[in-house]
């Protein structure tokens, strides 16, 4: 029975994946999801590209972590980040005290 | 978004009332302490974004200066940390609009990271994932690896190779979390050019990102 089941699903996969849009065409328009609200044949195709693609549902979950991530580093503060421990060289400060006396006089 | 910091000095300005050119309470601190006192927090805020430590340096220069020039409009309402703050992004998206204006073309650069050779390139699979190089399964969540200073590393590594603008482009959109109309009109972009852009991006930092992160840090396939 689960073979018979396994059977199925694996030649529904593969007619749908041979009908619908390539990866290369989906992980274009997953893209754009993150940018607009996408047609109803978009959101269609993608959707049912997804159910039997693996690979895809990855890069859109990628995706979304890349921009999660990025949200959450970019509205941190430099000084509660652990990652940005650098600071201004020597010469810099030097360089940005006199420009700025120069200019307050 | 604004915390109070402990040497605010800061107070409000009485309407109406001007004081002339004279050092006063009511204004910031002397901006002979600036350098000091928030001289590393604005160069870090910067750096995370333009990630050269030359720009970054004069981003911070250019923003003591503008401050000192507008210091009497400063009312003390903010932290002067988060007015110095605000002063740095203008500056920033000045960088960003300049930096774009010196690429005169009005197509899209960077073709090259599509990252062509993770699709098929023959058979009746063509331009499906090659099973080889697909997308694997990466097990992190975003708060965590906001954390990791490595990662940052990796990823600064990974954005550097891509084309300025479509840098840029990404950097605004994800990061700073500007729309799409409004990254357009910094970059002087059209709409449809950020997107394929921004594919580009993505498509490129993903797959540097899998390769040179994740795969070390043991995945699924």
């Amino acid at each position: 029975m689960t073979g018979l089941y396994k059977k199925a699903t694996h030649a529904l996969r593969y007619l749908l994946l041979r009908r619908l849009p390539t990866c290369r065409q989906t992980v274009s328009v997953i893209s754009q999801s993150l940018e607009r609200s996408l047609t109803l044949r978009e959101r269609v195709m993608t959707k049912l590209h997804l159910w039997v693609c693996i690979w895809c549902v990855r890069y859109l979950e990628q995706l979304q972590l890349m921009r999660g991530a990025l949200r959450a580093r970019g509205s941190k503060l430099p000084d509660e980040d652990a990652a940005a421990d650098a600071s201004l060289s020597a010469e810099a400060r030097e360089r940005m005290k006199r420009a700025l006396s120069q200019r307050s006089h | 978004m604004s915390t109070p910091l402990t040497t605010m000095s800061g107070e409000i300005k009485e309407a109406g009332v001007s004081d002339g050119v004279g050092q006063s309470q009511s204004h910031a601190t002397d901006p002979s302490v600036w350098v000091d006192t928030h001289g590393d927090y604005l160069y870090r805020y910067s750096l995370m974004r333009v990630r050269d430590t030359a720009v970054a340096e004069d981003l911070v220069q250019e923003t003591l200066l503008a401050a000192l020039q507008s210091r009497h409009a400063y009312a003390g309402r903010s932290a002067e940390r988060t007015w110095l703050t605000g002063i740095l992004k203008h500056k920033l998206v000045d960088h960003f609009r300049k930096a774009s204006r010196l690429t005169y073309s009005s197509q899209p650069e960077g073709e090259e990271f599509e990252h062509d050779e993770l699709f098929r390139s023959e058979g009746q699979w063509k331009d499906h994932f090659d099973p080889t190089r697909a997308p694997v399964e990466w097990c992190a969540g975003p708060a965590e690896l906001a954390e990791q200073g490595e990662f940052w590393e990796v990823f600064g590594k990974c954005l550097s190779p891509l084309p300025a603008r479509v840098g840029s482009a990404f950097t605004l959109r994800e990061m700073e979390g500007m729309s799409s109309e409004e990254v357009c009109e910094v970059l002087g972009i059209t709409v449809n050019n950020l997107w394929v852009m921004l594919h580009r991006a993505r498509m490129h930092l993903r797959r540097c990102l899998e390769l040179n992160w994740f795969a070390a840090k043991g995945v699924r396939r």
